[in-house]
Order: structure tokens, then sequence, then C-alpha cells
């Protein structure tokens, strides 16, 4: 049970990061160097796919 | 599973996935009411978003007098969301070149450009990725590969050949790379003999993928060189192939020379990857038979429906994949018959433990290859069985053609193993008519089978096209 516990804490932990993370690849994403941008917005894909991949399931059935 | 692929395998950590991680454990522990609670979330969202972002969707969606927000069961939804179709799509990006209304994110966010293959006939359906699909996709095919044995570190051999505008092409780099495997992309490179030259510089290899096809030239390759797998190979722990079906003798034997389990997945440009795959079960179930494909429902749901009805077969029973995306966000598809013929098995009968539902492994067919010969509904994935049932067997090509008189002919011609080419000649013959009979009893119709060498047959790379219809040329004038 325990063990179910601490997956569910680091998921949980995983996802708020990655949240932050996305929150700050869309600042970056707003920048005017153009070399940049692209690779900004490649960050901030790869990011959004974490995020859904790593949403708390629980949380997921919770809000269904 | 062979007793000897058993005794690579059994102590392997990489044997119990859902240990491994966290996420997978909780996904398999999921009733399937909460999985359906789950899909259902999802496909709200998705349904949400495409009803803003995408006419096409949208348009469907008023037609049927589907409000998202209503959408109260994954029933309603099933029972009113129009289904689509290759035509459909044809028609869209026609209409909205290049990539049709049904895009769903802005032009500007498209990454990644992939194409159908366009052997149908009928035309190259058009998809467009974004930034976060590109990842969706490589996850889409790290997952059956993590569940299959493929761990961070190992050494993987991608036979499927690279780049190009498929989702073959470019899903499996990805996949390897979110992996964390080191990956030789030999596929379409590099010759057969010289991908068994790299792979014993390489040495330790761990993981192979590749089309079914392709696994059996590549066997074929090493044994008429004198190498057998198993001992080349000592590392192997993990042989995946896609695409094809085959027979399980044929799976078996796979199994025994290169001493590891052999492990498959069902995928597509429009599952965006794979959706369901054999997990660390094999092809070949421990009861004998053939194995399950579990399918990953909380990415994509699922239906196996009657191609005629429109109505869910039941569990056992052959029917369409209708997939819809839940995760996808460009070029997303919602209900599409995919025309792939797939074996349901039902979560309550695949005694995984799990609320996955599954396929049947080694039998995906596709509706629209189904040559009708003398009234019989033939399936080219069926004579493959029969015909690679025969371990004689290296290689094979057929044709349906109309003679002089008007009648309908079937030839297949067949390429031994180059020891069973050098059997005398009546040993060969009972071989010929043996393989006659079996294609005779699984499909009820007679075929003329001759021998050639096995150079006069083609070598594939990824999928086989071994039939010619050429009936029609047999009424020309």
């Amino acid at each position: 049970m325990r063990n179910a516990y601490d997956a569910a804490d680091a998921a949980a932990r995983d996802h708020l990061i990655l949240s932050r993370m996305l929150a700050d690849a869309e600042v970056l994403c707003g920048t005017r160097d153009a070399l940049l941008a692209g690779q900004y917005h490649h960050l901030r894909g790869r990011i959004a796919a974490l995020i859904e991949l790593t949403v708390p399931i629980d949380h997921e059935e919770g809000a269904a | 599973m062979s007793a000897c692929a058993q005794s690579r395998t059994e102590s392997g950590a990489h044997e119990m996935p859902f240990m491994d991680s966290a996420r997978l454990a909780r996904l398999a522990a999921l009733s399937r009411s909460e999985l359906e609670t789950l899909q259902l979330r999802k496909l709200r969202r998705q349904l949400a978003r495409l009803h803003g972002s995408s006419a096409y969707y949208r348009r469907r969606m008023d037609e049927a007098g589907l409000a998202v927000d209503a959408l109260a069961s994954l029933d309603v939804f099933r029972a009113r969301f129009p289904v689509s179709t290759k035509a459909d799509f044809l028609a869209d990006q026609t209409a909205h070149p290049p990539f049709g209304e049904r895009l769903g994110v802005a032009r500007e966010e498209v990454a990644l450009v992939t194409m159908t293959g366009g052997t149908s006939g009928q035309g190259q359906e058009i998809y467009g990725r974004s930034q976060r699909d590109i990842h969706m996709q490589g996850y889409l095919h790290a997952l059956p590969w993590f569940l299959a044995g493929l761990r961070p570190g190992d050494i993987a051999i991608n036979c499927v050949p690279a780049g190009g505008l498929t989702t073959g092409g470019w899903g499996p780099g990805e996949g390897l790379r979110i992996a964390g495997a080191t990956a030789f992309h030999v596929g379409g490179t590099l010759s057969t003999d010289a991908k068994i030259d790299l792979m014993q510089r390489i040495g330790e290899v761990h993981f192979i993928y590749a089309s079914t096809n392709y696994l059996h030239t590549l066997t074929e390759a090493m044994l008429r060189r004198g190498l057998e797998p198993k001992r080349a190979f000592p590392t192997l722990r993990t042989l995946f192939i896609a695409a094809e079906g085959y027979p399980v003798e044929w799976a078996e034997r796979i199994e025994t020379l290169w001493g590891c389990r052999l492990q498959e997945g069902y995928g597509s440009t429009q599952c965006a990857g794979f959706g369901a795959s054999t997990c660390a079960d094999g092809v070949v179930s421990p009861r004998g038979g053939r194995g399950l494909m579990h399918m990953f429902e909380w990415e994509t749901l699922f239906e196996v429906l009657d191609p005629a009805t429109h109505e869910p077969v039941a569990s056992g029973e052959t029917g369409e994949l209708v997939v819809t995306n839940l995760s996808i966000e460009g070029s997303p598809v919602i209900r599409f018959c995919t025309g792939d013929a797939a074996r349901f098995i039902s979560h309550r009968d695949t005694g995984s433990g799990r609320a996955w539902n599954g396929i049947e492994c080694g039998t995906i067919g596709r509706f629209d290859d189904m040559l009708k010969i003398r009234g019989n509904n033939v399936w080219p994935s069926t004579i493959d069985a029969a015909v690679f049932s025969y371990g004689e067997v290296a290689e094979y090509a057929g044709r349906v053609y109309t003679s002089a008189d008007g009648k309908t002919e079937i030839e297949v011609r067949v390429a031994f193993t180059e020891q069973a080419a050098g059997a005398d000649a009546a040993t060969r013959a009972q071989s010929l008519e043996a393989i006659r009979t079996t294609i005779k009893e699984r499909t009820n119709v007679w075929m003329t089978l001759i021998t050639c060498a096995r150079n006069e047959l083609p070598e594939f790379s990824y999928k086989a096209r071994r039939w010619k219809d050429e009936r029609q040329q047999g009424y020309r004038l």
C-alpha cells in the first residue's frame, strides 16, 4: 500500500514540475529571436507531451 | 514459447514491465469502468478542442447533434458520431489541400508530415503532426517496446527503413530515442548481409525491430551464412515484429533459432504508432497457439466492428478496427475505419488480469486486400500462414489471372530454402503437394504451385506484397 502512495506522490510531483516547465517554455516561445523560436517550440511540444503522459491517472479519473 | 527462448528470458527483470514502471502498473490495475471513465474524459477533451479547431469534425458533430458537454457515455459517442473513411479524408484534403479541414492545429504548428503508403490505389492520406505529436508518436512506439523488454542503455537494431513520408519511417527513431536506447537504423540503407556484418561488429545487441517479412529474410540470410542467431547474438532479449501475419509454427521456429521471445505490435499511421502489443507475453501463447496483443486503450479508443453493419463483433470474432485518437492533436482520427481485419478478444477472455481488450497475434489482415477467387473470400495473410507453416519455404509469390479460355487460375511460385532446394525431386514434389493441400484446406481454393529459385522472387525490406491480381488483363482485347 505504501508503495502505491509513494508512486502516486512521485507522479503528482513530476506532473507539477512539468507544469511549471511548460509555463516557462511558453514564455520562451515569445522570443523575438527567430533562430531560437523554433527550438523553443520544439521544447514546449516535448514538455506538453510529457504532461499528457504523466497526468496522475487518479486525478484524470476524478476529473471525468 | 520455445524452451530455448524460455530459458533465455525467464530470469530477466525486463519480463516484468509493470514492476519497472509505477505508471504502467497503475494502468494495468485499472478496472474496466475506471479505464472507460479515463477514455471518456480524454474523448470529451479531444472533441471539445476539435469543435473549435477543425471544421471537418465540427460539421460531423453538429450534423449528428452531438454536444460535447452533453456526451454522457462512450456508448452515445459510438452510436451517434459518424465514422470516417479513407474516401472522406481524401475528399477533405482535395477540397482543402494539403491537410484538409480535419487538421485541428494551425498549419504553422505542423512539424512533421506523414502520408499513408498508397498501396490501396485510392490515394494517400496526409497527416500533419505537431511538435507535441512527434513526442507522442515516439511514445507510442517506445511503449510496446518497453513492455517487450527494451530498457535505457540497450542496443537496438531498427530494420525498418527510416525517414521519408511514413509514420513507420519516423516513429521508430523517435521511439528508440525516447526509450533511451542506442539505436542503429539499418533499414533501407544496408543490404541484409551488410546488416549482419554490422550486427556482428556491434556484438552486444538487445533488441531487433523488423517487419515480419524482413525478420524472415534476416533469419534466412544468417542461416545461409551458417550463423546460428542465438549463438551469434547471445545478449538478444527481444525480437519485435509488426505489419504482417505469419503462422504459429514460423514464430516458434524463430524463437528457437534466436533463443528469445518474439513480440508483436499492431500499429498504423492512424494510430500514430502502435495501438496494441503482446506486452511481455510473446506471440505464442503459453498454452500453445496464437498469443494476444493488448490494446493501449487509454491512448487510442478502439472499436472492432462488423464492416457491413458497423455493429461490434463478439469476442472471438473478426471485425474491422475503427480507431479514435485520444491524445494526438494534429490530424487526429475520430472513428476512422481502418480496413484492418482483426480477431477481437474481450478483456474478459484475455486471461491477463488487465482490463485492456485484445486482438489475436499474427492474423491481422486487410479487408481491401481480400481476393475474391471462385466465390471464396481469400486473404493473402491466410495464404502466407499456410505457405510459411512449412519450414522448407524461403519465399513465395502468387498471381490470379484469367486463362485463355476465360477461367480464373491461381499460380503460386514457391522458392525453397537452400537446404530444401537441394533435396531430390520426389521430396520437393511431396512438399509442394503438402503446401497445396494446406492452402486448399484454409482457403477452399485449389491453386497451381510451381517452384522457382530464391533470387527470382523479390526481397521485401518492409511490408511484403506477394500477390498480384491480373484478372482484368485477361479480358483485354
